[in-house]
């Protein structure tokens, strides 16, 4: 996979590129805006990851040339602006995801993950991961032929991970896309609500298949993948 | 908001100036028709008086004879003008004159009476109306003179048409011009508080129109677009600031985790207790930039910039998603929390901004309410706007405090915890300036009771 990371803070730029190397990506850094337009352009990178605000050329402006190009690539937008408009700013221009600095290097990690897997089948009707099974138009899951009784913000809470199945999705992943919340409560919400998910879903059986991992998040995946 | 066009001063202005007009022409082509009604019938009147003088004059010469010669003398040459004469007896038999017979049932009580004769003229019967006068002579005879009134007549009748014809069309004709000149103003005036709209509604870089006219309304607008310019430069300025201090600000917080989050990857592994203490100051650093992300918020709400891009948002649905989302976290704390709404209550926002408000309002219930209480957050319609209220039986707040609980670090001493950061209230009231809202703390008699009022 090819990243291309358009990054002008030398210091944050080198941990992400270590970070990202670490984690088996191929990745090409530039550190303006100018460079990083002309590399975008080239178009032969599976995702772009830009800071918002660049020398010569901005992190949009950058997005929105791309697009008029006629260029797809995935754009994960990092930006020290973290107000409510800027992040509506930053996806109308094009972004796919944005990123408020400070992040954990595991945020940004899931949200590539999360972006280089997509789309992963968005037309489906049905969900499966091991004997749990989500039929997307009546609305009914079971597990192991048992129905589940799930509320409906369960069910979206399921889906969404189960449409994520395998890879690691984070707490504010899930407030955005579950609650539509752009921003972090101070309460642990979501532990409360995947614990209750898990209760359903897993209790009672040999293979849990909602599981943590520490430091980023939650993934749902089946013990023998 | 439509400008309602019956409901705007030019168009009082413009009745209360078209009654005016009315009454004034009414006035003086009134006074005129009543004038030159007196004046032809005192000319008629002089005419009569003139003739009974001479006949009166006539008897007191040479007797009824006289009289009667005389009559018929200027019968016959005055009868072509339509002069009346009539000597009766006091019994009102005819003895001479160019009336049949006596008109009045008896003598007249009035001065100048009036009665109409039927003639038969060539072709056509015709009836004249006759105004007269009667005296006695001294001999107990009766002497009436009368002159035909049918032509004054005609031309007081013709008089009034027109003076009713000329108060219409001047009515009609004020009338027209003010509502068109209404009609102009408030298309003007509406033209602006439609700009201002926008403008409140953050279409900042919107300006009053200038017709061109040069005009005091011209004028006007070319004032305040000068004043809208320089809010619109302070509100870019503003915002360069605030974008360049967010990113000074955030960065070097940026390399501190990425360091820090380099070294919790770090293999081999880090002994638990440092790793712990990584954790640890990793948590503080989301927790300084938390309070740098809230407090840009409420400088950038409190600086009077408007609202960007608001759109329309259903509280309602949105306490009632909050609380659900809130709701396992407050039973696993022993408290019950609940959403009362009522259908849609929809009002123009920031969806995220409110729902950071709504938030706020609810974690601080779950920070200082003990455990077995409620926290109870409605939402309800009002005739202009939309109510939210998030009450608690908690330890609420002393009344002195509460006017200075939404100022920025205040804490007070009823049962905090010392967590949080002590802007939750302050980002609250941020929020609530920035949507034109309301905000009232109120006692819930126990607990606290915040109030908003928004504009819908």
């Amino acid at each position: 996979m090819h990243v291309l990371l358009i990054e002008d803070d030398t210091e944050a730029a080198r941990f992400l590129l270590k970070g990202l190397r670490e984690s088996g990506y191929t990745v090409e850094h530039v550190a303006d805006g100018r460079d990083g337009l002309f590399r975008a352009t080239e178009g032969r990178f599976d995702l772009i990851v830009t800071d918002r605000m660049l020398p010569h050329v901005d992190g949009l402006a950058i997005i929105e040339r791309m697009r008029a190009a006629g260029i797809g690539t995935p754009v994960l937008v990092l930006s020290a602006l973290g107000s409510v408009d800027d992040r509506i700013r930053g996806l109308k221009a094009g972004g796919d995801d944005y990123l408020t600095k400070p992040f954990a290097f595991a945020e940004l990690a899931a949200r590539i993950e999360a972006l280089l897997r997509r789309p992963n089948a968005p037309h489906t009707t049905r969900l499966k991961v091991e004997d749990l099974e989500f039929d997307l138009l009546s609305r009914r899951v079971t597990r192991g032929g048992r129905e589940l009784e799930l509320t409906a913000r369960e069910l979206k809470l399921l889906e969404f991970l189960m449409r994520r199945a395998g890879q690691v999705v984070t707490r504010t992943m899930l407030l955005e896309g579950v609650w539509d919340l752009h921003f972090d409560p101070q309460s642990n919400l979501i532990d409360v609500h995947i614990s209750r998910l898990r209760q359903a879903i897993d209790r009672g059986t040999e293979h849990p298949l909602i599981h943590t991992v520490r430091g980023s998040g939650y993934v749902l995946r089946s013990e023998n993948s | 908001m439509r400008l309602d066009l019956f409901n705007t001063t030019a168009f009082r202005l413009s009745v209360g100036y078209t009654l005016l007009v009315t009454l004034a022409v009414a006035v003086t082509l009134g006074s005129a028709y009543l004038l030159t009604e007196s004046l032809i019938t005192d000319e008629v009147d002089l005419i009569i008086d003139t003739e009974l003088k001479s006949l009166q004059e006539k008897f007191a010469r040479s007797g009824v004879p006289g009289v009667t010669d005389e009559i018929n003398l200027r019968i016959d040459s005055w009868g072509r003008i339509g002069a009346v004469y009539m000597l009766a007896d006091a019994n009102y038999e005819r003895i001479a004159g160019n009336v049949t017979h006596w008109p009045f049932d008896g003598m007249p009580t009035e001065a100048w009476p009036e009665f109409e004769i039927a003639t038969i003229e060539p072709g056509r019967r015709a009836v004249h109306p006759v105004r007269a006068a009667v005296r006695t002579l001294p001999d107990g005879d009766l002497l009436l003179v009368g002159t035909d009134i049918s032509q004054g007549r005609r031309f007081a009748e013709k008089f009034r048409v027109a003076t009713l014809w000329g108060i219409g069309l001047s009515t009609l004709a004020a009338a027209l011009a003010g509502f068109w000149f209404s009609y102009r103003l408030a298309r003007r005036v509406g033209a602006v508080t439609r700009t201002c709209q926008q403008i409140l509604a953050g279409e900042l870089g919107r300006r009053l129109p200038v017709a061109g006219s040069k005009d005091e309304f011209d004028a006007l607008a070319a004032s305040v677009n000068r004043v809208l310019d320089r809010l619109e430069d302070q509100a870019g300025t503003l915002r360069a600031t605030f974008d360049s201090t967010a990113h000074d600000l955030r960065a070097p917080l940026q390399r501190l985790r990425a360091r820090m989050d380099a070294l919790l990857l770090r293999s081999p592994a880090l002994e638990p207790q440092v790793h712990e203490s990584i954790e640890s100051a990793l948590r503080e650093v989301d927790h300084l930039q938390r309070t740098l992300a809230t407090l840009l918020q409420i400088a950038l709400a409190e600086s009077g910039a408007p609202l960007a891009a608001p759109a329309a948002v259903d509280v309602g649905a949105l306490a009632a998603e909050l609380v659900e989302l809130f709701e396992p976290v407050a039973a696993t704390g022993g408290l019950a929390i609940d959403c009362r709404q009522e259908g849609a209550a929809v009002v123009q926002g920031n969806r995220q901004l409110l729902a950071q408000l709504i938030t706020n309002l609810i974690e601080n219930g779950l920070k200082y309410v003990p455990a077995g209480g409620r926290i109870e957050v409605a939402v309800r319609r009002l005739t202009d706007g939309v109510r939210l209220t998030v009450s608690d039986n908690g330890p609420g707040i002393a009344a002195a405090d509460r006017a200075r609980a939404t100022q920025p670090f205040m804490r007070f001493a009823t049962g905090g915890q010392g967590e949080g950061s002590g802007l939750g209230l302050s980002l609250v009231a941020a929020i609530a300036r920035l949507h034109r809202g309301r905000l009232a703390l109120e006692s819930n008699e126990p607990g606290l009771k915040v109030v908003l009022d928004l504009p819908g």
